[in-house]
């Protein structure tokens, strides 16, 4: 989940209301599904839950919702400069990094604390819902020192740049290996012959996205009052929704948004391969006064609904005979069903106005099955003095393979976290071995066992999940006969027939290890473990075992 | 006197020796009293003395001399080496390789004796030879031979006190406190303890040998109907119990199968499912885009290369493929992506019990319906205090005509009430990308405050549609794993699957705590 840091006194002064307390905070903040992660005497740490809303990991989206909960909508992007500035973007774009999305934004001040609220949330959207500069990354310049119009192009990797920090000017080729940034995101440019830069009307490189501005028009800081923001990306629409949630930030804080005109040399999901950014987003939905009764359980006009959704900052809400048609804000695009329109008049009503209601229809409850005779067994082992154990289902293929010598390969995970938990168990006999082997201080004779699940892959590698029960005695007296008389004790006890055929299994000794037989089904394996694999697990006492497919003590 | 009891056998015994015999050392006691060993007689005397029907007069140090096994060697022989040589040397010089020939003793034991002697003055060297200028039967070895071989050869007890000193000091440097294997003597400590009766104790004997009295019963004693005219010896009930390890059902276990029992008695049935699931069914059928961040890598176990998971069927796939791409006949505009059914059939390790759900969803369940599943799953996460290797989470459904928010809200109030046992609780809204609305429940604590237990929402159109539902389904979960670390008092998440027998033994399990952590809060509504 998204976290951010705030400053109480910035994020009361951007929603122009007064600090309500942590608790009353905590309440309004259910409008933009945010939590306090902690509260300090000026800090806030909110942790936002809504990963499909972006617009609101940032002070200002946080500051806009508590606004327009209280004051009504507010028109985003609606007088913007009509002077726009253009970006040229050149055929090779496509192949490398195809799309852009630019606005210069005037008549904000910087203070430290905006400059602050910049640097966040430049951060956090290029890191999450960029996904670490991927699908989007953002630039800001200071717009007084470019030469507009601008070009986005690609150039040989030798060309030079006096990239932001730095004195000198480098090629790129190097600033991918020279600098911090460079080496962090080198990986989205590997295998291309050239690199994506923007360029000056001059032909000067002043920025070298997804990896660094210049120095010279990269350098914001406080006092400036005139940005350019660029948003480079591989997916069209996160580069645009992200150029238009900066731009509505910037807006709030009282900047003049300049669009620009990007002319693409090939087709893009906008008509006439052109478009301008930021892109004014209207997706609209619609619902019936019966809709909204059927997801929400009650009973209010249109008018209710319409109120409670301008609450939410809709664009617009209008209502045609019994259908309110509602259109998002600019900087949203989480609406793609009319249930997501619904669930902001629930939100912006408050759920706590829901009078819940105990579901009335009658249903019968069952258990599994299988874990119905789970139960039965278990109960049966516990009555025979058996201690029950739980372990957990990923193990490492060196503890059943190597240590335990089960002559079946577990499934391994592809992707392990550690050797440790790398491969999914097919057998419960090695946990309770390695029970054995952490064990030794408490008082003998052992009898533990486990019912669990195992997954079992076929010889086409299909897999499949089995309970399995697997159960051991350990201790000086503890041997075959005991085992063995477990074993019996749960045939007996369901009324099966119990036979065992020896079999060889180098788990076990030689001559004390039978397939088990429950009637006439082979259904698993006992014996009496063999030395080499007690004393490979660290195991000082004889210690013998059986597992069994729970299945087979089936009716 | 302490509390009226009657007196156990080993009791009455010891009380009936110091009656016939009055003040006795316990060695005395445990050699000629009737009681069985020394523990029978140790617990009898621990027993009498608290009730001060015997008292302890004194307690008195002694030192036993006893042989080590070098001097059972000597006794066998007939002689100390040391009297041996002096026997030996006594008229003519003799080298010690002449000496050493005699194998009464081994070379060894020839030498140390030959160092003895020589160093004590004894012995006279002149060249290799040696000569013994006395009687060997006026030396100290003659004296420890006369008074401690003889009288320990007829088992007598010497006590080291009585030894004069020449002897004692000799005795004393030849038992080692360590290494008695080669020692010649072994100093033996002994506590004895001087006991009398008391006037209580007279009582108490004379009273318990006036009645027969019964122990332990037998088959016999009801047998003969002896009991009518005997009476039933009173025990000590307040005596604390020995500890037996019992059978018993694992504690987290026991929490789950509660959670379970009282799911089941709210009407819902269980579903199982595989520990391995394609990524249709845990993600696909859910509605989550196959960009969505929690299905990276790094979220998701895969499995190894040619393993599988029976794919969905074709129509269905396309149902949701559709769904996800341009939203289908769902009445959503979807995701607006291009659908990869290889990632779709992609075997990974079930990373939410929802998926279970889905499957429910996707054969024609009963409608109105309530399903469950305690469901193992997998997260890509380090395991440290709060994170297992796999986890337990519980999920389940609720499916009819007329399911709404209202509906969802008092499912939640439910689960807070029977399964958390809370009676404090709230509603958040929440994002989950499968439901909307969305909701999370907060549960107020004794001890944490409030705490985040599970969450629920309406499954999107974009969910039920495809999988053949045209009714609202409630989705809800509840993580059990943070439940069941409270329920039971554990700090580190790994205990509650522990190899270690000793701490799960000591793990208290109070089945009436099992869900909320504080005793009968369950029933504090009632």
């Amino acid at each position: 989940m998204p976290k951010i840091e705030v400053s109480r006194q910035d994020l009361f002064k951007l929603s122009r209301m007064k600090d309500p307390g942590d608790a009353e905070l905590a309440n309004l903040l259910t409008l933009v599904k945010g939590e306090i992660d902690c509260s300090l005497e000026n800090e806030l740490k909110i942790e936002l839950n809504d990963t499909n809303r972006p617009d609101l990991w940032c002070i200002e989206g946080v500051a806009r919702a508590l606004r327009c909960s209280e004051n009504g909508p507010e028109n985003h992007l609606s007088s913007m400069s009509s002077n726009h500035l253009s970006i040229a973007v050149n055929p090779d774009m496509q192949a490398i990094r195809p799309y852009i999305a630019g606005f210069r934004a005037t008549g904000w001040k910087l203070d430290q604390e905006g400059l602050n609220s910049l640097i966040a949330v430049q951060e956090k959207l290029s890191e999450s819902y960029g996904k670490k500069r991927s699908r989007a990354a953002i630039g800001f310049h200071r717009a007084g020192e470019i030469a507009f119009p601008v070009c986005y192009v690609s150039v040989e990797t030798g060309e030079l740049m006096e990239p932001l920090g730095y004195e000198e000017q480098i090629s790129l080729s190097h600033i991918l290996t020279d600098t911090e940034k460079g080496r962090e995101y080198a990986h989205l440019l590997e295998g291309f012959k050239k690199y994506p830069v923007l360029t000056d009307t001059n032909g000067v490189i002043f920025s070298f996205p997804p990896i660094l501005n210049s120095n010279t028009t990269g350098k914001v800081c406080e006092g400036d009052d005139d940005l350019f923001c660029d948003v480079t990306g591989t997916d069209w629409e996160t580069v645009q929704l992200t150029a238009t949630m900066l731009a509505c930030n910037l807006e709030d804080h009282g900047a003049i948004i300049t669009p620009v005109d990007v002319l693409y040399s090939y087709d893009v999901p906008s008509p006439d391969r052109k478009v301008t950014t930021p892109v004014l987003f209207a997706d609209c939905m619609s619902v019936t006064k019966d809709e909204v009764k059927k997801v929400l359980g009650i009973d209010i006009s249109l008018d209710s609904v319409r109120e409670a959704l301008l609450r939410m900052d809709y664009a617009s809400v209008e209502i045609e005979g019994d259908t309110l048609t509602g259109i998002l804000p600019v900087y949203r695009r989480d609406g793609i069903h009319a249930v997501d329109m619904i669930e902001d008049i629930a939100i912006s009503r408050g759920l706590e106005s829901f009078e819940p209601l105990l579901p009335a229809q009658f249903t019968i409850g069952h258990s599994a099955p299988v874990e119905e005779l789970a139960d039965a067994v278990r109960t049966v082992l516990v009555g025979a003095g058996c201690e029950e154990i739980l372990r957990p289902a990923l193990t490492s293929w060196r503890k059943i393979r190597e240590i335990t010598r089960t002559p079946i390969d577990p499934v391994m995970i592809a992707n392990p976290m550690t050797e440790e938990y790398g491969v999914v168990r097919n057998t419960l006999l090695p946990g309770l071995l390695d029970v054995e082997s952490t064990s030794a201080h408490a008082s003998y004779p052992h009898r533990i066992f486990e019912s669990g699940e195992i997954l079992i892959s076929e010889d086409d590698g299909v897999c499949r999940t089995e309970i399995s029960l697997a159960c051991l005695v350990c201790g000086n007296k503890a041997d075959f006969g005991d085992i063995h008389s477990i074993l019996g004790s749960i045939c007996y006890s369901r009324d099966f027939d119990l036979s065992l055929r020896s079999v060889e299994d180098e788990r076990f000794i030689s001559g004390r290890c039978a397939t088990v037989i429950i009637n006439g089904r082979a259904s698993g394996v006992i014996g009496e473990f063999h030395p080499a694999v007690l004393t490979e697990w660290g195991i000082a006492r004889p210690a013998s075992g059986f597992e069994i497919n729970i299945n087979s003590l089936k009716e | 006197m302490t509390e009226e009891r009657d007196l156990h056998p080993l009791e009455k015994k010891l009380l009936t020796y110091l009656g016939n015999n009055g003040k006795s050392s316990d060695v005395d006691i445990i050699s000629e009293s009737d009681l069985p060993d020394e523990g029978s007689f140790r617990r009898a005397a621990q027993w009498l003395l608290s009730r001060e029907l015997i008292i302890e007069e004194s307690r008195e140090k002694e030192v036993f001399v006893e042989l080590g096994p070098l001097g059972k060697q000597n006794l066998q022989v007939g002689s100390s080496p040391e009297l041996a040589m002096l026997r030996a040397t006594k008229s003519d010089s003799i080298s010690l390789q002449e000496i050493q020939q005699d194998t009464s003793f081994d070379k060894g034991r020839w030498g140390s004796a030959f160092g003895a002697l020589l160093k004590s003055g004894l012995l006279k060297k002149s060249g290799d030879d040696v000569l013994f200028p006395g009687e060997p039967e006026e030396t100290v070895y003659q004296e420890i031979w006369d008074l401690v071989y003889i009288p320990l050869s007829d088992e007598t007890e010497i006590r080291f006190a009585d030894l004069p000193a020449n002897v004692a000091e000799i005795v004393d440097s030849r038992s080692p406190r360590r290494g008695k294997s080669r020692a010649e003597f072994i100093l033996n400590e002994v506590v004895t303890s001087i006991l009398d009766i008391t006037a209580e104790g007279r009582e108490a004997l004379k009273k318990a040998l006036e009645t027969v009295t019964i122990g332990v019963m037998t088959s016999e004693i009801l047998a003969e109907g002896s009991w009518k005219d005997a009476r039933f010896r009173r025990y000590q009930v307040d005596i604390p119990p020995s500890r037996i390890h019992t059978g018993r059902l694992h504690p987290y276990r026991q929490f789950l199968d509660t959670v379970r029992k009282r799911f089941i008695s709210l009407g819902f049935s269980e579903m199982t499912g595989s520990l391995a699931e394609n990524e249709f069914w845990n993600n696909d059928a859910l509605f989550m885009p196959q960009f969505h961040p929690a299905r990276d890598i790094h979220d998701v176990y895969y499995l190894e290369e040619g393993r599988s998971v029976p794919p969905p069927s074709d129509e269905l796939e396309k149902r949701v493929a559709a769904a996800h791409e341009n939203g289908g006949d769902t009445g959503s505009r979807g995701w607006g992506y291009r659908f990869s059914r290889a990632q779709s059939l992609k075997a990974i390790l079930r990373s939410q019990g929802t998926a279970l759900s889905a499957r429910t969803l996707g054969s024609s369940p009963d409608i109105p319906g309530k399903y469950f599943a305690i469901a193992r799953c997998f997260r890509f996460d380090q395991v440290d205090a709060t994170h297992l290797p796999d986890f337990f989470q519980v999920e389940g459904i609720v499916l009819g005509e007329h399911i709404n928010l209202r509906y969802l809200l008092g499912l939640l109030k439910l689960l807070a009430e029977e399964i958390a046992g809370a009676s404090d609780y709230k509603f958040l809204p929440a994002y989950f990308p499968f439901t909307e609305p969305s909701v999370e429940m907060h549960i107020k604590h004794p001890e944490l405050g409030w705490i985040e237990i599970g969450g629920a929402g309406l499954f999107r159109p974009e969910v039920c549609l495809p999988l053949g539902i045209d009714v609202p389904v409630i989705a809800w979960g509840l993580g059990l794993d943070r439940m069941a670390m409270l329920a039971l008092g554990l700090n580190d998440i790994r205990d509650l699957i522990t190899p270690d027998l000793t701490r799960l033994r000591n793990m208290k399990i109070k089945p009436d705590r099992l869900l909320t952590g504080r005793e009968g809060d369950t029933n504090a509504k009632n």
